[in-house]
């Protein structure tokens, strides 16, 4: 033991002695040292400042991202939500709005209307200039399926000026398949092809104007082109075309003040009116727009003279038409076979007819129409009516369609009385006519 | 290439392409093509004992007329009203988008309507022009 501390105060005394004998070297060696090591330090601390620094930018900047990822989480499905609902919303619409057939607040009204200036007007001689044509109502109310309606109110001028207003079509129909309707009412007498083609509604038809005897009764017209009754309609349908039947029964007309009346409440004698068409239209293949067909009437048609005048009046007649996108070509022809039931006068026959050529071209619609009626004046059928005299008449006329809606139309025309009174006399029409 | 090409014909053959019009009907409606001019003019009513109830599609509209029924829409208007005033029939309701027309074609007995794009299998499809 004693050894052992003897060699260790020997190790000591030697590294003393070391130390002692080295003090110069060992103590540039340790200021050195020392120099480096403050430097060192310096830098650590540097070091750790800057550390410190950056950790509480990160910090920072981790503090600024981390709100973002923690709101969002819970905006995500609120913004699904909202999808959810406004797509809810509009599927609800669209069901609403597809089961909507039509509009259900009311009555959708339709009609037409027009104005025009003239020179001279058939129908009342002595006038001339301005004048209100037609306003003219037609309503479809929507009642089902297969039952339909059409209701026509028209006010128009008289032939002296005054104002009137008339119910030109009321029919109440059932509708059993395409190839039959049945119409209870007053309607478009179903004869020709313009009669139930153009009627009231002057913008529907290109020409201004009607040919004179299929004017309406209380204008220049000679024919019964309304009736009240029942009225059979229908089409059969093949590949190129269809073929068009009317079946109608009435009352018999009445000529009341030289005006043709059609009896909406009934007629005295109960003799009624009944006809028939029967035509075919081709809507495909070469003749595309073509159509022609067949007519017949028969009425007992009284007036209000005395002794009164009771009249077998038979029509029959045809016409042609063809319709494009390019032309518009109608003709019809009647054959009138009148015979005096009050045994007077006897039997008579007259004729009537026109010819209207019209060409559809891009600055409007240009027309000629001749038109003729040689009508017995012995046939009390003519003779009691104020415009049933002969007449022939050559029109041409030109159709500008200013919109959608509304359209402008002249015509010069050239007209001679035959019989009765024998004259003469041009005309100068302008129109403007509009649909609503 | 080839990848785009493979895409170009599978959307020709199975898919809408843009321009397509699809003229569909109610499920219970069996339409023929030939009839569809008919039907959207008022001038077919029934099929069988089934009434029709065409619809308009204003989104769809101006494609309609010119590929299927080729007259241009004051042609369209001035035949429905003609046939209004002639025959009491009123025009087809307008619906206002793809959506409202096949919810309407969907859900009308004998309705029929046209859309551009592809209706689904829960409608009649017609014809696709």
């Amino acid at each position: 033991m004693f050894k052992q501390v003897g060699n260790t105060v020997r190790g000591l005394m030697l590294g003393a002695a070391l130390l002692g004998g080295g003090t110069p070297t060992i103590a540039q060696v340790a200021n050195g040292e020392a120099a480096q090591l403050a430097e060192l330090r310096q830098k650590l601390d540097e070091s750790l400042k800057m550390i410190a620094a950056l950790n509480a930018r990160v910090q920072e900047l981790e503090a600024a991202r981390v709100p973002a990822p923690v709101a969002a989480a819970p905006a995500a499905p609120a913004e699904a939500q909202r999808i959810e609902v406004v797509e809810t919303k509009v599927a609800q619409m669209e069901a609403a709005n597809a089961s909507h057939v039509a509009d259900t607040t009311g009555l959708p009204m339709h009609g037409f209307a027009d104005v025009g200036v003239a020179n001279h007007y058939s129908w009342n001689p002595d006038l001339k200039g301005f004048n209100v044509g037609n306003l003219d109502f037609y309503l479809t109310p929507r009642l089902g399926d297969r039952t339909k309606a059409l209701f026509e109110l028209n006010i128009e001028t008289d032939t002296d000026g005054t104002i009137g207003v008339d119910l030109e079509r009321a029919q109440i129909g059932y509708t059993f398949s395409d190839a039959a309707t049945v119409w209870l009412g007053r309607f478009h007498t179903p004869f020709g092809y313009m009669n139930t083609a153009f009627h009231h509604g002057s913008w529907i038809s290109n020409a201004l104007r009607r040919p004179a005897f299929l004017n309406f009764e209380d204008h220049d017209g000679i024919l019964p082109v309304h009736t009240v009754g029942s009225w059979l309609t229908g089409a059969v349908r093949g590949d190129e075309g269809k073929l068009l039947y009317d079946v109608y029964i009435g009352n018999g007309q009445k000529i009341i003040g030289g005006i043709i009346d059609m009896r909406s409440a009934g007629n005295e004698h109960g003799q009624p009116i009944a006809g028939g068409r029967l035509g075919y239209e081709w809507t495909g293949g070469a003749v595309d727009g073509l159509a022609f067909g067949l007519h017949a009437f028969s009425s007992t048609i009284s007036d209000d003279q005395l002794p009164q005048h009771d009249t077998r009046v038979r029509v029959y007649g045809g016409y042609v038409v063809y319709d494009t996108d390019r032309w518009e070509h109608i003709s019809e022809v009647y054959f009138f076979d009148n015979q005096d039931l009050s045994g007077r006068t006897g039997s008579h026959r007259s004729e009537a007819g026109f010819l209207q050529l019209a060409y559809r071209s891009a600055f409007g619609v240009p027309y000629l129409r001749y038109e003729r009626a040689a009508l017995q004046q012995a046939d009390q059928y003519f003779a009691q009516q104020a415009y049933g005299a002969s007449y022939w008449r050559a029109a041409v006329g030109m159709r500008f369609d200013i919109d959608l809606k509304s359209a402008f139309k002249l015509e010069l025309a050239n007209t001679h009385i035959t019989d009765r009174v024998r004259r003469e006399y041009n005309e100068a029409l302008a129109q403007y006519a509009i649909r609503f | 290439m080839l990848p785009a090409l493979g895409l170009a014909l599978a959307c020709w053959s199975n898919g809408a392409n843009a321009g397509d019009l699809y003229v569909i009907c109610n499920v219970g409606v069996t339409l023929q093509p030939s009839e569809i001019k008919d039907a959207f003019i008022g001038e077919k009513g029934f099929v069988g004992t089934v009434k029709l109830a065409p619809s308009d599609n204003t989104a769809a509209q101006a494609a309609f007329l010119e590929k299927v029924l080729k007259v241009d829409a004051t042609k369209y208007a001035g035949i429905w009203t003609k046939k209004a005033f002639r025959d009491g029939v009123n025009p087809p309701p307008v619906k206002a988008s793809d959506a409202e027309a096949l919810a309407y074609v969907k859900q009308t007995p004998g309705g029929c309507g046209y859309v551009a794009t592809s209706p689904g299998a829960e409608v009649k499809l017609v014809a696709r022009f």
